[in-house]
């Protein structure tokens, strides 16, 4: 320390503390002057010319819809007129489960790149003009009348009834014929349970009833629309009501999926061997142990013959001893077991005969008997397999084909390349794609009459258990487009229709003029409205005329469905005659077979355009913008790979060049790609992410082959980086006990085994008093499957932008909360040293895997609020830990000190329209955000609700704070306590979207609540107790069934 | 040496404090009050909400020249049930003006409002930021543990009044309203922290 005796001129300015306060408050003054004519600028509110009565208690307030979504029952979220969340349904009938893709179509509603209208394309789409719907429909008409039965329409799979009865209408006044292309429809269950029961309706399995599951490269929580995700979580908490037991789920297949990363025993078999071992495990079951009602029936026994399991064993790369221990698992659980097949393994060339093995196991399981299958939704298997398309590609090009017409099809980016659709397309004389934009097909036809989003027009479903859903709009069209019932019942009416002219009729009766308070509601214009009550008053058998259907309809509109007779179930008599199917076992196959798997998120690619699909993390593989080739680790390590190192992927008929990634827990034998990307003409979101695989498929006697087709690989010079979410896979538990697991046996020694931590010392910080409740969550990773739906939930509720694939690759997401998944390391003598983040062979081939929702903490002792200069982050008295916007300076402190790393800054604009050209041109990617955002009517989706971020503020979960409040204003408008609210009274967006029930939130300090229920479990954990920041988020242990 | 870097150095701190005070003095200034925009119609509160006048007119009849007493919730129908307390819709202006007023200038220009089917433009007088999320009903319906609302019901000379006037001033003797509060941070914390009133001062009471 020096001796001067006043503070020394700083070096760094020449200034001394005292000049510089006297410089400043002469500024201030000065300015204090310069400031005082400031105003707000006048800003404009506009009340409605006469409001309407249906709003009295609903302004500023959210309105919910219930409608379809193809083919999912969904409740939308309105305000104000716009669609701002898509929630599932409570209490839906038909047992449909929501995918990701549901919940992200509002970017598909609120698309900037779909048709804004009709377009006269004339196969040049870069000078298509503008057209009108009149002028265009008819032409249309016009050409249908002379095509005769030379006309097609072409569409995907057709739920609605209404929308196939018009077709069939259409079909009989002109002769119209109608071909079904649904891309990833697979015909091998249809054709097994056919051959085997004489009916190909396919029963839903009922896996909160099995004890014992067994998945033939199952993937039924990799297409949640089917409805299954819940039903199999009710069974894989270990706490089950008394009597019940957590389920056991044993997975065999070759590429690790989400269903198998949920699995308690992996088995890892190549696709093409899964038929073989379904087959060798029904001889065991049938021949050996002579084992259910088929045990006598000399044709199975025969046909089974071949299949036993110590012939099998050396062929199928699997120890017979492995097989055998399995086989007698189910054998001990017969009565109680199910056997699943269904996933991308039964896209094989043998995939009926996976089906197959699955039925004759559960027969002889007794399975069918014993009520594990669900009857009544039993339900035929989406028709539109490969041979039509193949039929229709042929008599294009012979001429038999003079009028196309494309509706929700894509084929010339969809269908296998051997069928060559570009070329048919070419032949036909007049092309009509009633798509939603100028896509892969819509490019190559003479006019696009693009069809509404469904949240904008109307139409029904016909939905498993004989319910029937009500698509209803939630929106105005938002540009010139029109709902496809509607296109196509005014061409049938044009055409002669009866149906269709009595629609149109109504339709167009004169609309009373809109009257101050007028109690009768404005008809509606729409015709496929009027066709629809019309449809609807057979359904119902009452008169539209009388007020007992007005009730009946409007009742429907209300709940969204109308419950009908529920199917009859068929006979669940196998016919030995179906063992055909199985044939010889398969020959040892040498080399490498390719499985092409729908993505995650994106499925058949229709949402290619989705900026939320492309940017959620796939829960397996944590990659997101693009796929990538899925090779086994070892595989992956020999070829001397890094991720991203591009391969070219030769199965014979088609090649494509694909990035490599080393996927955990991939076969050997097997690589796989995804189907649904590379996308070349859905929207510049979209555009060239990703690779197309769709042409690698084969069609083979009809049927498409998706799966164990024989490949060769090759690396070609050149990388394309890898849009992973996450950096590390492994984790070593023992170094880092942030993800609590355990086995069933070690949880029923001590329920609280997997919650091991190391204790922290006293706090420095005095203790928190929250005389007013405090909020918390508890998330029971048993349940949790890591299906990623809270993250869409969450992204939509909180106006969370995306940040396209340069922002993923600078590490730049923007998500509040993510799914981390991991590796677990084993035990090993001395523990694992660093290496274990490199992925050893040990783990990664064979791995565990834990799934962690992680969002914001809501610490006690909060490290990001002590570090904030700025008190920009705060503690509330509930326990909540505020990010305030307005104050935030961009420091990033906080994100630096959270040992949780769930902070996201923005460190760019990327909800803001950026207008300026200069720096557009200056900073490319600020065009780029703007591209993925900003454009219009993308602003629509915003949630009222909650402030839009802009550049250079931190945020992070709120825990839905602003549903914390409105709760508070309810309770204070009814006059009960708003500190201390009803149980289930908040529900954030991550909970609401949860088809497993695994988040709990509530008030933790009120004893009653279901969250401090979950907290005070014994497999209850809050992580980093160590560090000492008492987060309000407990996870419940991840508890593996390893009780065979 | 040092004096001419010294003296670049001293005009970059001017330049920095002028900015920081600036910005400062802004956000504290007193931007709000007594803001009092002009609106499309000349609408008068004072004569719609303000008490009656009775004065003889030419001929010795008693005409009110006050106003006619009309409640605040007449129009601003939602404040009890909504965060917006809502602009009426012009269809509430025609509730009367359909027979009464039609000579008026004012009443006319609404009444062509009204018949081309278009939505008042008004000038929003109490304008908060927008990361402000502000709740009329939350306010209005606050009550005190015997059940009497926390917003004070009589005004400085203790005579009795609407709760709107709190924040509002005395809208029913404006003929143009104004901005009578500061509407700031400030002036909004200062109800909440009073001990009587006892409302949350956690941030996310009014930013999230």
């Amino acid at each position: 320390m020096s001796a001067h005796d006043h503070t020394p001129p700083d070096d760094a300015t020449g200034v001394d503390r005292r000049e510089f306060l006297r410089l400043t408050s002469a500024v201030a003054a000065a300015s204090a002057l310069a400031t005082a004519g400031c105003q707000v600028p006048p800003e404009a509110t506009v009340p409605f010319h006469d409001m309407p009565e249906t709003l009295v208690d609903g302004l500023g307030r959210a309105r919910y819809f219930h409608t379809v979504l193809d083919g999912t029952p969904v409740l939308v979220r309105t305000r104000e007129g716009r669609p701002i969340l898509v929630t599932p349904p409570a209490n839906d009938p038909s047992g449909r489960g929501l995918a990701v893709r549901h919940q992200a179509a509002l970017m598909d509603l609120y698309d900037p790149d779909r048709a804004r209208g009709p377009l006269s394309v004339r196969r040049r789409p870069d000078t298509a003009v503008a057209a009108n719907w009149q002028a265009a429909g008819a032409d249309v008409v016009a050409k249908l009348k002379t095509a005769g039965a030379n006309a097609v329409l072409l569409t995907g799979a057709v739920t609605s009834p209404a929308l196939a009865a018009v077709i069939a209408g259409l079909s009989a006044t002109t002769g119209l014929r109608h071909v079904v292309w649904t891309p990833l429809a697979t015909d091998a269950a249809g054709t097994a349970w056919t051959q085997a029961f004489g009916h190909g309706a396919v029963a839903k399995p009922r896996l909160d009833t099995a004890d014992l599951i067994v998945g033939l490269g199952a993937e039924f929580l990799d297409r949640p629309d089917d409805g299954m995700e819940g039903d199999f979580a009710k069974r894989r908490s270990p706490d089950q009501p008394a009597g019940g037991r957590m389920s056991r789920f044993v997975q065999l297949e070759g590429r690790l999926t989400l269903t198998g990363a949920n699995a308690d025993r992996r088995i890892r078999v190549r696709d093409s061997q899964l038929a073989t071992i379904g087959a060798a495990l029904a001889h065991e079951l049938v021949v050996v142990r002579r084992l259910g009602p088929l045990a006598d029936d000399a044709a199975v026994t025969g046909a089974l013959g071949p299949f036993a399991i110590d012939t099998i064993a050396a062929t199928v790369g699997v120890d017979a001893a492995v097989l055998k221990a399995l086989a007698a698992e189910l054998a001990a659980a017969a009565g109680r077991a199910l056997v699943l097949a269904g996933g991308s393994a039964s896209t094989a060339a043998n995939g009926a005969a996976v089906e197959l093995a699955a039925v004759v196991l559960n027969v002889t399981l007794g399975a069918f008997a014993g009520g594990h299958f669900d009857e009544a939704a039993a339900q035929l298997p989406a028709a539109g397999g490969a041979a039509a398309l193949a039929r229709l590609a042929d008599d294009m090009r012979g001429g038999r084909v003079d009028v196309l017409l494309v509706a929700g099809a894509n084929p010339v980016y969809d269908a296998p390349s051997a069928v060559d659709i570009a070329s048919a397309i070419a032949a036909v004389p007049f092309v009509v794609s009633l798509n939603d934009r100028l896509d892969e097909t819509s490019r190559l036809a003479d006019l696009l009459a693009p069809a509404s989003h469904p949240f904008e027009c109307w139409a029904d479903a016909a939905l498993p258990r004989g319910v029937v859903a009500m698509q209803q709009p939630v929106v105005q069209p938002l540009a010139d487009t029109r709902g496809l019932l509607d296109v196509l019942v005014e061409w049938a009416a044009a055409l002669g229709n009866d149906a269709a002219r009595t629609a149109v009729t109504a339709a167009s009766a004169p609309v009373p003029a809109p009257l101050p308070a007028t109690a009768e509601r404005a008809r509606s214009t729409s015709v496929a409205f009027h066709y629809l009550r019309a449809a609807w008053a057979a359904r119902l058998a009452l008169d539209p005329a009388t007020p007992a259907f007005e009730r009946a309809w409007t009742d429907v509109l209300r709940t969204g469905w109308w419950q009908g007779p529920t199917p009859v179930a068929g006979t669940r008599a196998l016919s030995s005659a179906a063992l055909s199917l199985f044939g010889a076992p398969a020959a040892s196959a040498a080399g490498l077979e390719l499985q092409l798997y729908p993505h995650l998120a994106l499925a058949d690619g229709r949402g290619g355009n989705n900026g939320w699909l492309h940017e959620l993390p796939d829960p397996v593989t944590r990659m997101t913008w693009g796929g990538a080739l899925s090779i086994a680790p070892r595989r992956f390590d020999e070829m001397l790979l890094l991720n991203g190192d591009l391969i070219e992927v030769d199965t014979g008929g088609a090649k494509v060049v694909a990035p490599a990634y080393r996927h955990a827990g991939m076969h050997y034998d097997q690589v796989a790609l995804p189907l649904g990307l590379g996308r070349v003409a859905c929207g510049p979101i979209g555009d060239g992410i990703g690779v197309n695989a769709f042409p690698l498929r084969v069609v083979d006697g009809g049927r498409l082959v998706a799966a164990a087709l024989p490949v060769t690989l090759r690396k070609v010079p050149g990388t394309v980086p890898l849009a992973l979410a996450q950096g590390s896979d492994v984790i070593d538990r023992d170094a880092r006990p942030i993800v609590p697991t355990t086995t069933l046996t070690a949880y029923e020694a001590d329920r609280k085994a997997g919650t091991e931590q190391t204790e922290g010392g006293p706090s420095a910080w005095p203790a928190h008093d929250y005389p007013k409740g405090r909020w918390a969550m508890a998330i029971d990773l048993s349940k949790c499957n890591g299906c990623g739906k809270c993250v869409i939930g969450c992204q939509a509720e909180n106006n969370i932008p995306i940040v396209g694939r340069h922002g993923m690759l600078d590490g730049r997401e923007m998500s509040w909360l993510r799914i981390d998944r991991y590796y677990d390391a084993p035990k090993k003598d001395g523990g694992w040293d660093a290496d274990v983040w490199d992925g050893p062979l040990d783990v990664v081939e064979d791995p565990q895997t834990l799934f962690e929702p992680m969002l914001c903490q809501h610490c006690e002792n909060a490290p990001c609020e002590t570090v904030c200069p700025f008190s920009a982050t705060m503690h509330s008295e509930d326990g909540l830990n505020q990010q305030i916007y307005n104050r935030c300076v961009g420091t990033r402190y906080c994100a630096n000190n959270c040992p949780f790393k769930v902070r996201r800054f923005n460190y760019w604009e990327l909800s803001k329209r950026q207008d300026s050209s200069f720096f557009r041109w200056l900073v490319p990617r600020i065009a780029k955000n703007a591209e993925l955002n900003t454009r219009e009517p993308m602003q629509m989706k915003n949630n009222p609700e909650v402030t839009v971020r802009s550049r250079g503020v931190m945020e992070k979960c709120s825990f839905c704070v602003q549903r914390i409040r409105a709760a508070r204003a309810d309770a204070t408008r009814e006059g009960t306590s708003k500190d201390h609210l009803a149980d289930g009274a908040v529900v954030p967006a991550c909970m609401e979207a949860c088809p497993t029930n695994a988040i709990t939130f509530g008030d933790i300090n009120q004893p009653e609540s279901r969250v401090a229920a979950q907290a005070a479990h014994p497999r209850a954990m809050k992580l980093l107790e160590s560090v000492g920041v008492k987060p309000s988020v407990s996870y419940l242990t991840k508890v593996r069934n390893d009780k065979v | 040496m040092t004096g001419r870097r010294s003296s670049a150095r001293l005009i970059t701190i001017v330049i920095v404090a002028i900015a920081v005070t600036g910005a400062l003095g802004f956000a504290f200034s007193n931007v709000r009050a007594g803001y009092e925009p002009r609106q499309p119609i000349a609408f008068s509160h004072r004569r719609m909400a303000g008490a009656p006048v009775m004065q003889p007119d030419a001929k010795g009849q008693p005409v009110n020249i006050g106003g006619f007493n009309i409640p605040c919730m007449y129009c601003h129908t939602m404040a009890y049930k909504s965060r917006h307390a809502t602009l009426p819709s012009t269809a509430v202006c025609m509730n009367c003006h359909s027979t009464v007023g039609l000579n008026k200038e004012w009443v006319l220009k609404m009444k062509d409002y009204w018949d081309r089917g278009q939505p008042i433009p008004w000038i929003k007088v109490h304008d908060l930021p927008d990361f402000v999320y502000f709740d009329h009903s939350a306010h209005l319906n606050a009550k005190n543990v015997d059940g009497t609302s926390k917003l004070s019901l009589t005004d400085e000379h203790g005579q009795p009044m609407v709760a709107c006037q709190n924040c509002h001033g005395k809208v029913q003797e404006m003929d143009v309203v104004s901005v009578t509060q500061t509407f700031n941070m400030q002036w909004c914390i200062n109800c909440h922290r009073q001990p009587a009133i006892q409302a949350s001062t956690d941030c996310v009471t009014c930013h999230r």
